[in-house]
């Protein structure tokens, strides 16, 4: 089965964000992986362990900065990605989650059409020669398309697809039902991210891909977020608890699925019963190069990805401002006692109440409360006072 | 959905036992001032079983039209079919504006909701405005767009806009706006809508859902809160310090001035300090006491920031408060951009001071 984990690259750190026209710049800043995504990675390979199949880490932002942590991720603590598909476009940049989505989506279709494609590949081939046939199983399985229990040189699986039909086990025309049967079961997958990203924050695309994928391959993928525990339950069902308004949840839901794993999530032991099934779903080994597709390669409508396709815009931000009155202890200086008006040369000062900051006040008027006893320096007792009155 | 034609501002509205949840009202408070910047109708929007009386209280509380779906399969939140029935209604109305809470739920459901209405979302907003929108790209100036503001990792705090599309949905984050006073005296339409389920809507299934232990701190309905960050591992003379003094002390500044005004006061913290995961604090600076945008937002009448240096994040959480005495020993920090009482000084020292001098007073 493919289990399809996603992976954000984000700015390393909060002082060297560059942005142009309020949207991030991530070719000019030092970029690592989302810190919510780690435990995507761990969630993927749980699954992997139990049910077989192959971890595809999927990734959109530019290449060249992302190449370098995906390649860290093929031999992590637990047994790491299988492949890597970035998706990298200067078209892509600037997209708000919508795009984000609907990219990802597409490069999800890609993905799935390429191992399909593998399977009709070897359909085509039944009806060459033998030898001809076990090639094109070889190649496939070097390239990572096709699962043992289809093909495999490893000599603990006796009973692949191809062996039985080599050995005269199964007809021509039963092989290709398993065959078709088996490129059906490549739509049982499951998408696995982050609740979130450090840099947006937003939390939207989990559930935003789960429908542009549903709109893309024209079913529902159901999807739920928050997940900090799961099972893998029947044959193809994840069976989980999240925590959503105080209250623990226990859901049900079936594959090809979506679920975005809570950071306290903490993958179960896999019971060892399973493992000739999980020797079989799985694949020959890892490409250590990550696929880079551009827009033309996921068959995207230019008009839908990146800043283009975002129907959001960023306007120019603002600073969070400052309050109009501050006070520092010991230094500044406010009236102790009500102040009428008053004028001096024809300038009016006041009238201020008790506490006023005149911190502002020319030296004069300054010079004038003076002599009255009128001010004094803000002390801890003014600002008790001045707190809770 | 296209800009044409549309119109009103909508808040999807959260319930629980019969009973709408505050930081639903406080949506509806956000709702009411957008709508009444677009001179249009404020509608509170409603899902669930037996909800045509907490439709008629949504008008009560600030709404002028309530439109409420009221199916058994709705009687509790599931995502796909709360998207159906809420896509059906959008599809049917063409609101100009959407809001929800920025909760777990509103989270889940309006990105789903958004992307298939092909319309932008914007989230954890802590103001709304509305405004005309020159968009350069087009030449084109889109009337009454809604101004989505929500702190940004990139420029602090952001505007986004939603121009070509419709309904623009926002999620706002509580304890931005005050919920508005509950007149019964107030009209306004009710309106029964009857949404259209599919079986592929029921694919995620519920087993069960029990009660998590609460938490005992409250922070959204402290009057004072004093917090801790990172600052107090450290004082005056650079030695370092036991947090566990820090805290401490807090928490003696805490029943001083509960004690004297008889305020509901609550221990806050930085992100850092939780996450620094000391030892000495452990099981008593806990998530749950968390301040700032990935925790809570707070506005008590006085918030105490000692330690804290201000990022960002934990700005958008109490900028709000209506009076901010921070103590820090470095005087660059961002903190004191908005304390009212900026303190340059050792908290060991301060605090102390501060304690006497109420006491005293």
């Amino acid at each position: 089965m493919l289990i399809i984990s996603l992976l954000k690259g984000v700015p390393a750190r909060t002082t060297q964000i560059v942005t142009v026209g309020g949207v991030l710049n991530r070719e000019q800043m030092e970029i690592v992986m989302n810190p919510h995504d780690k435990k995507t990675i761990e969630a993927a390979d749980y699954i992997k362990r139990i049910r077989g199949g192959k971890i595809v880490l999927v990734s959109m932002g530019p290449d060249a900065k992302l190449t370098p942590i995906i390649k860290g991720l093929f031999h992590s603590e637990v047994e790491g990605i299988d492949e890597a598909v970035i998706l990298s476009d200067r078209k892509m940049a600037g997209a708000d989650t919508w795009a984000t989505s609907y990219t990802i989506a597409k490069g999800i279709k890609k993905i799935l059409a390429v191992n399909k494609t593998a399977v009709d590949r070897l359909i085509a081939a039944l009806r060459e020669t033998k030898e001809s046939f076990q090639k094109t199983a070889e190649d496939l399985y070097t390239a990572n398309l096709l699962p043992n229990k289809i093909y495999s040189p490893l000599p603990s699986v006796k009973d692949s697809i191809v062996t039985q039909l080599v050995q005269g086990k199964r007809s021509l025309d039963e092989t290709e039902r398993m065959l078709v049967d088996e490129k059906q079961n490549l739509l049982q997958f499951v998408i696995v991210t982050g609740i979130k990203s450090t840099d947006g924050e937003t939390g939207s695309v989990g559930p935003q891909l789960a429908e542009a994928l549903s709109n893309e391959l024209g079913t529902t993928i159901p999807h739920v977020t928050y997940i900090h525990d799961f099972i893998i339950s029947g044959r193809n069902t994840v069976s989980a608890e999240r925590k959503i308004l105080g209250k623990l949840e226990r859901v049900r839901i079936p594959f090809p699925c979506l679920v975005t794993i809570a950071d306290e999530y903490r993958s179960r032991s896999v019971p060892s019963a399973a493992k000739k099934e999980v020797r079989a779903n799985s694949y020959g080994g890892k490409i250590l190069q990550p696929q880079v597709w551009n827009c033309d390669q996921i068959e995207a409508d230019a008009s839908k990805v990146g800043l283009a396709g975002s129907p959001t815009l960023v306007g120019p931000g603002y600073d969070i401002g400052g309050p109009r009155v501050r006070k520092m202890v010991g230094q500044s200086i406010v009236t102790v006692r009500e102040v009428k008006a008053f004028n001096i040369n024809g300038k009016s000062y006041g009238p201020f109440k008790k506490g006023d900051l005149v911190d502002g006040l020319d030296q004069r008027a300054l010079e004038h409360l003076k002599q009255g006893d009128d001010i004094d320096t803000f002390d801890y007792k003014d600002l008790i006072t001045d707190l809770f009155g | 959905m296209s800009e044409s034609g549309s119109q009103d501002a909508w808040v999807y509205m959260e319930h629980q036992a019969g009973e709408f949840t505050g930081p639903s009202l406080e949506v509806l408070a956000a709702g009411r001032k957008v709508a009444d910047k677009l001179g249009q109708k404020l509608v509170a929007v409603l899902l669930g079983t037996n909800i045509e009386k907490l439709a008629h209280i949504a008008i009560e509380y600030g709404a002028d039209q309530a439109i409420y779906a009221d199916h058994a399969e709705l009687s509790n939140y599931g995502c796909l079919q709360y998207t159906r029935v809420l896509h059906q209604m959008a599809q049917k109305k063409r609101p100009h504006a959407m809001l929800f809470v920025a909760d777990e739920i509103g989270r889940d459901l309006a990105p789903r909701l958004a992307y298939r209405l092909e319309t932008g979302l914007a989230t954890d907003n802590i103001e709304l405005e509305v405004t005309d929108y020159f968009y350069p790209p087009t030449k084109t100036t889109y009337k009454n767009l809604m101004v989505q503001i929500r702190p940004d990792f990139a420029t602090r705090v952001a505007r986004i806009y939603t121009p070509r599309t419709r309904p623009q949905i926002a999620t706002v984050r509580p304890g931005n706006f005050k919920p508005l006073p509950k007149n019964p005296m107030r009209k306004g339409e009710v309106i029964r809508f009857s949404g259209s389920l599919v079986d592929s809507d029921f694919k995620v299934v519920v087993e069960g859902m029990e009660d998590l232990p609460k938490s005992g701190v409250d922070l959204q309905g402290a009057d004072c809160i004093v917090s801790l960050g990172l600052g107090i591992l450290k004082d005056g003379k650079g030695n370092p310090r036991n947090p566990l003094e820090a805290y401490k002390l807090a928490n003696e500044l805490a029943d001083t001035v509960a004690a004297k005004w008889g305020m509901k006061v609550e221990i806050g913290s930085s992100r850092g300090l939780i996450y620094a995961g000391l030892k000495e604090l452990e099981g008593i600076i806990t998530v749950d006491r968390q301040v700032g945008q990935t925790g809570k937002t707070v506005s008590p009448d006085i918030y105490f920031a000692l330690g804290i240096s201000g990022s960002v994040q934990h700005k958008v959480g109490m900028q709000r408060s209506a009076k901010i005495v921070a103590i820090n020993l470095n005087p660059k920090a961002p903190i004191f951009e908005i304390a009212h009482y900026p303190i340059v000084g050792d908290l060991y020292e301060v605090v102390p001071k501060i304690i006497e001098e109420i006491r005293r007073g």
